[in-house]
């Protein structure tokens, strides 16, 4: 018994230097693995959640994200809807956009963006829509956060 | 879900404070799982009925609290930075103190003679209607809520996550080491503490935090 | 009950003879050559000296461990190089995609910020649930993935458990730098109470990235967010948020380090480390103190830079679970009673194996592991001297 706890412990000890060469050889190998076998994406709350429209603009277009309430376990009662506009060279001075993220052919909030002086302005048209998050430029275009609660 | 949460991030300090009520006598009866399984869920019913007088009674401070938001962010605020503060001062400098309901022992003591189950409602009644630090910060969270339903239900699952840590104390048999988890458990409170001392602070300061 | 030196005890056995260290490190030699190089050595000259020198720096280190018999003072000179290194590099590398240290809204939004092993306790419970990670980063591909940061996590701690805190982590160095620099303590007695003070931040901040889904450790407190990146400051809370890790920069990775000599960051705040230390329970080494050799002194009691020797653990043999395996104990130990030991085998005799088992793990990681940054920061260093400009 002795004997035996004496080499699986050394084989172990073994296996830890084969262990560490393989994290490092098979470091590309091995994270696409497990990425793909749990399946893990980022958090839409950093992400800003999947594309779900985009409105077509002649030089340019206006990117629609689902609306996040995502909390642990259900939803949560606050949110936020994610906007884009690109690509960055073809935009106006002035873009002004009517979202309907509801799906319901009304419109839920109306955006102003005044790109050369990086100014938005949000007109809620559904008591959900609650204010501008964030507006940053970024490399490909502009991104806006709306902050959402939802109404019960 | 935001109940669950507080309720899971104070539950160790429940756990800490009420276990030491709660083991000795688990314990010392010499029982079996099973048994001592069933004084738990008594004890827990009791906290359960304390938990949810004190959502009626949240709700009544709600409705109390003046409705316009200014007003009512800087109530809350300040009874934030007071609890919370309570709640540091706990787990850092009051290191030796039990449970709150552990001076109800002397008189529980005669019921717990007389009448055993009995004894282990009125205790969990004791914890539930305590006002230990974390408890209290639930009722000023709670105290946000709209309507008297939502407080029940808040409660409700503050309960449910207090309680996860509790769940492991019939089998305390085998656990002899609880007083690192007492620490940490006050000290996890202690850190949470300040992160709601901010969220007061900035609510007095402006009331813009939301 | 201070018991004789034992006939053996002033014999350490670890020490060896330079051929036989020669022999000993020759592994280490070609797999590092061949680690670091990637099966080719590299033409552009400049390249090819920063790759040398690496490659010697390392391998001499380790064949001074093997004849020697220390373990920490070469392992420490490799770590902290690897952390001061490691800000150069990766601080440059900030100037060059973005012009600043700070992090900006920009980047967060695009997902590009580096992935570090300090955010995973808080990532365990929202991928959980909601089979994502709450982090601005990418999954593959990229500085600092996601999926390769816990792959090396996972490997690290399969082949060294909590050894990651003194072999792997490029932050480690900065609070073991530190706690080396005076020759005595100011302050010596830390209350024992406070090494419960990382499982308190690891509970906390695991429960609180869960409830708002979000990594709160590096947001609030993160101290080493001070040499790589930070928000820029644009709010009152960013500003509360920017004093906080400062401050505890300050306080835990220089300055009491600097009076206790001990690491105090990592064994008195780390959440990671907490947590790490229970894969000390699943891995193939451990620290172990021989009875029938140990005299009592207490010196590693002293020594231990993560307060995970006391007294009564002396008694039982062992250090406690937060052990880094970083060897500072057994080089202090004057009857060699203190060594590294394989699970499963007898506490007494094979030292030397054992230790040039664990040895070959730890040492191999290190190098591999921290081969790039160093030899990145080093050019930088270079382009510094010669162009006036690290990017
Ligand atoms: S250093 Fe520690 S293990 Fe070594 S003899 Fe002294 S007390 Fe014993
Ligand atoms: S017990 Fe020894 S090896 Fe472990 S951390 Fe302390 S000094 Fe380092």
């Amino acid at each position: 018994m002795k004997r035996a706890l004496k080499i699986a412990g050394y084989t172990w000890a073994v296996a830890c230097i084969v262990v560490v060469l393989a994290t490092f050889v098979g470091n590309n190998y091995f994270s696409a693995k497990l990425a793909s076998s749990t399946g893990i994406t980022i958090s839409p709350w950093f992400s800003g959640g999947e594309i779900v429209g985009s409105i077509d603009h002649a030089t340019y277009k206006t990117v629609i994200h689902r609306p996040v309430f995502d909390g642990l376990i259900g939803e949560r009662k606050e949110g936020f809807i994610q906007i884009e506009w690109q690509p960055v060279t073809a935009l106006p001075l002035v873009i002004e956009d009517g979202i309907d993220f509801t799906g319901d052919g009304k419109e839920d909030f109306a955006f102003r963006l005044d790109t050369a002086a990086g100014r938005g302005t949000l007109t809620p048209r559904n008591p959900s829509v609650i204010a501008i998050q964030t507006l940053v430029k970024v490399n490909q275009g502009w991104v806006a956060r709306i902050q959402l609660r939802k109404v019960s | 879900m935001k109940g669950f949460f507080l309720g899971l991030s104070s539950g160790a300090v429940c756990a800490a404070y009420c276990a030491p009520v709660l083991v000795p006598y688990l314990l010392g009866e010499g029982r079996s799982v099973l048994q001592n399984f069933l004084a738990l869920l008594q004890f827990l019913l009791g906290r359960l009925l304390g938990y949810l007088s004190f959502a009626v009674f949240a709700w009544g401070i709600h409705t109390s609290l003046p409705q316009d938001i200014a007003h009512r962010n800087l109530l809350i605020g300040a009874a934030y930075v007071f609890l919370s503060g309570l709640l540091i001062f706990y787990s850092f400098f009051k290191a030796g103190r039990a449970c709150p309901s552990a001076g109800g022992q002397e008189i529980d003591h005669r019921l717990r003679n007389s009448r055993p189950s009995l004894f282990l409602l009125s205790m969990g009644l004791a914890t539930g209607l305590n006002f230990c630090p974390p408890f209290l910060l639930a009722v000023a969270t709670a105290a946000e809520q709209a309507s008297l339903l939502q407080s029940v239900l808040f409660f409700l699952t503050f309960f449910l996550g207090t309680s996860v840590f509790l769940i492991p104390a019939p089998f305390l048999g085998l656990l002899r080491g609880f007083s690192p988890l007492h620490v940490i458990g006050k000290m996890a409170a202690g850190l949470i503490g300040a992160y709601y001392l901010f969220i007061g602070a900035t609510m007095l300061a402006g009331g813009f935090y939301r | 009950m201070m018991k004789e030196h034992p006939p053996h005890a002033k014999t350490i056995e670890v020490r060896q003879s330079p051929g036989k260290s020669f022999l000993f490190a020759l592994p280490m030699m070609l797999l590092t050559l061949m680690m670091m190089s990637g099966g080719k050595i590299p033409a552009d000259p400049q390249r090819l000296f920063v790759f040398t020198v690496t490659y010697l720096f390392f391998n001499l280190l380790f064949f001074l461990m093997i004849h020697t018999g220390k373990t920490d003072r070469y392992r420490a000179t490799a770590f902290i190089t690897y952390a001061i290194l490691f800000i150069v590099s990766f601080i440059s590398h900030m100037f060059e995609a973005r012009g600043s240290m700070s992090l900006s809204q920009e980047k967060i939004l695009l997902c590009e910020v580096p992935f570090c092993h300090l955010v995973i306790p808080m990532t365990l419970i929202p991928a959980a649930f909601t089979k994502t990670i709450i982090f601005p980063g990418t999954i593959t591909g990229g500085y600092a993935s996601i999926a390769s940061m816990f792959t090396i996590w996972i490997g690290a701690s399969l082949s060294l458990g909590r050894g990651w805190c003194s072999w792997g982590c490029f932050f480690g160095g900065l609070d073991d730098a530190f706690s080396r620099i005076l020759k005595k303590p100011v302050f010596r007695n830390i209350n024992p109470r406070w090494t419960y003070l990382p499982w308190a931040v690891l509970l906390a901040v695991v429960l609180s990235a869960a409830a708002f889904l979000s990594p709160t450790y590096c947001t609030w407190l993160c101290p080493f967010k001070t040499v790589t990146e930070f928000e820029a400051v644009t709010s009152f809370k960013i500003l509360v948020q920017t004093i906080l890790f400062a401050s505890l920069f300050i306080a835990l990775v220089i300055v009491l380090p600097l009076l206790t000599k001990r690491r105090t960051q990592c064994s008195l705040f780390c959440p990671f480390g907490a947590m790490q230390g229970l894969t000390n329970r699943i891995n193939a080494f451990d620290v172990r103190i021989d009875p029938d050799r140990c005299i009592n002194c207490k010196r590693c009691v002293t020594a231990c830079p993560t307060l995970s020797v006391t007294e009564e653990s002396v008694r039982a043999g062992c250090p406690l679970i937060s052990c880094m395996k970083c060897g500072t104990c057994m080089d202090v130990c004057p009857s060699g009673a203190v060594a590294f030991h394989v699970r499963g085998t007898p506490v007494a005799g094979n030292r030397n194996i054992k230790r040039m088992l664990f040895l070959y793990a730890a040492f191999l990681f290190l190098a591999i592991f921290s081969g790039g940054t160093i030899q990145d920061g080093l050019s930088r260093i270079i382009r510094l001297i010669t162009t006036g400009s690290m990017i």
